[in-house]
């Protein structure tokens, strides 16, 4: 079944995606160039038992801003958000996701990973916020940067806001570079300083990766991502 | 001439102005295997990452050449093409990558510094099957992180798989008792001395004779204060082992 995408009135520029009770919605967004700097949805809605998995990859060379809002609108939702973003030079990138957990018995999962190089600047601010009636929640919440540059930034920012008392919720945050020693271990073995930092950024990235069932569409961006890498 | 592989002149090293090594001299020999005995903070470990090339220790005099190149001004990776090979003391976990990924494009990183195609993936795994088997790892290990969550004993079998693997001219074996049961110290001595052929050399680094039970060095260092100071056979094992560093010198 194809989810319904409309214009709400009071949000007249929201693009909005509901996805009906049980079914599920499975989408990867690419964003490859200047030309491509948004997604296709503002909003996702979710309803009684239904399920979303949405991965967000930002190749080089793109500075964006993007927000996206999941309601959780129905018992039972599930909804997996996960995104890669990827800043070897001057590129400027904004995510916000805000996670409403409405309703009792609702599974979110959030993993972001960046990697910044040049003098680029990526900013992550994620807020899940759990309302009163939502109990049985069980929320997670994970961003990690890399750092390549001195004059890179990265700005993480996790909130939670917590209204009902019997819920689960952690979110982790980290910013950190490259690890020389596991560097000098792989080139004592023959492997070039630019494979081992490769091999480095490649499973970094990979958890982010790790949900997408195996497919064409799968493989292209795993081999598009190394591609990325390797010029990094 | 030629038979020498590895001569160290005068060699001085410090880090963070701290001098580690105050003058080292050591010729090795195809065919040799020395042992550097010392007791703790003698500047064994120094050494070997010295040559392995670790950027964290500067090289403030003498000299280090492997087979007439000078060692010096290589990289980790040069030094690894050259046919060094370094077994850790402790052994680095990589996460999220896979030893067969690892070994896979280690192997293929010597193979194209030779101006070698990489090598075809089924030979590649039959290669890797029986190195494993050679030191004991099991199958099921091909697939797991480098070193992540590996007892002792498995990290030790997996330096020397990678050894078995690289097939260095000069293994350094840095250590490679430490953390070792009887079981795993003769696994990965006999891996070792399955290694050894009249043209390739060892270095042995440890502080204890236990080692050099299994794997029989043919001259022996004591490594002090940053300098050899006694050179002998491999009699001067026992002696160590009798009567302690503080006697010698």
């Amino acid at each position: 079944m194809i989810p319904s995408v409309d214009r709400e009135a009071h949000m007249e520029t929201a693009r909005t995606v509901t996805v009906a009770s049980g079914d599920s919605l499975q989408r990867v967004f690419v964003l490859r160039n200047a030309d491509n700097v948004s997604l296709p949805v503002d909003r996702l809605v979710l309803e009684a038992g239904s399920m979303a998995d949405v991965t967000i990859v930002v190749m080089p060379g793109v500075s964006c801003d993007l927000s996206l809002t999941v309601d959780l609108r129905g018992n039972d939702a599930r909804c997996s958000l996960q995104g890669v973003c990827l800043c070897p030079g001057d590129e400027k990138v904004s995510l916000s996701v805000l996670l409403n957990h409405n309703m009792p018995s609702c599974t979110s999962s959030q993993l972001f990973k960046s990697i910044a190089g040049g003098s680029s600047r990526v900013n992550f601010s994620g807020r899940i916020v759990v309302a009163r009636g939502a109990q049985k929640t069980d929320a997670t919440q994970e961003s990690h940067s890399l750092l390549l540059s001195d004059s890179a930034k990265v700005d993480s920012k996790p909130q939670l806001e917590i209204y009902a008392d019997d819920v689960k919720c952690s979110h982790g945050s980290t910013i950190g570079r490259l690890n020389e020693d596991e560097q000098f271990y792989m080139r004592s073995r023959g492997i070039t300083h630019h494979e081992a930092k490769v091999l480095q950024m490649i499973s970094f990235l990979s958890p982010v990766f790790a949900g997408i069932p195996e497919s064409a569409v799968r493989d292209q961006i795993l081999e598009e991502t190394e591609a990325a890498v390797r010029r990094m | 001439m030629n038979d020498i592989l590895l001569e160290i002149r005068g060699l001085r090293a410090s880090v963070e102005d701290k001098e580690i090594l105050k003058g080292v001299d050591l010729t090795i020999r195809r065919g040799e295997t020395h042992a550097v005995m010392g007791p703790n903070g003698a500047g064994k470990s120094t050494l070997s990452a010295v040559l392995a090339g670790k950027e964290n220790f500067t090289v403030t005099a003498g000299s280090v050449t492997f087979l007439g190149q000078d060692l010096l001004k290589m990289s980790p990776e040069e030094r690894s093409w050259a046919g060094i090979f370094l077994s850790f003391q402790y052994p680095v976990e990589i996460s999220g990558v896979s030893i067969t990924n690892f070994m896979k494009t280690a192997v293929n990183s010597h193979r194209q510094a030779k101006g070698l195609e990489p090598m075809k993936a089924g030979e590649f795994l039959k290669l890797m099957r029986e190195k494993m088997a050679f030191v004991q790892m099991k199958p099921e290990f091909a697939k797991r992180e480098v070193n992540v969550g590996f007892s002792g004993g498995e990290k030790k079998r997996n330096e020397i798989f990678q050894m078995a693997m690289l097939d260095p001219t000069l293994s350094i074996l840095d250590e490679t008792d430490s953390g070792l049961d009887v079981d795993a110290l003769r696994i990965v001595a006999s891996g070792v001395n399955a290694l050894r052929s009249p043209e390739k050399s060892v270095i042995v680094i440890t502080h204890y004779q236990r080692l050099l039970d299994y794997i029989v060095p043919d001259f022996v260092h004591v490594l002090k204060d940053g300098r050899i100071v006694k050179s002998a056979g491999r009699e001067l094992v026992g002696e160590i082992e009798e009567k302690g560093y503080d006697s010698i010198c």
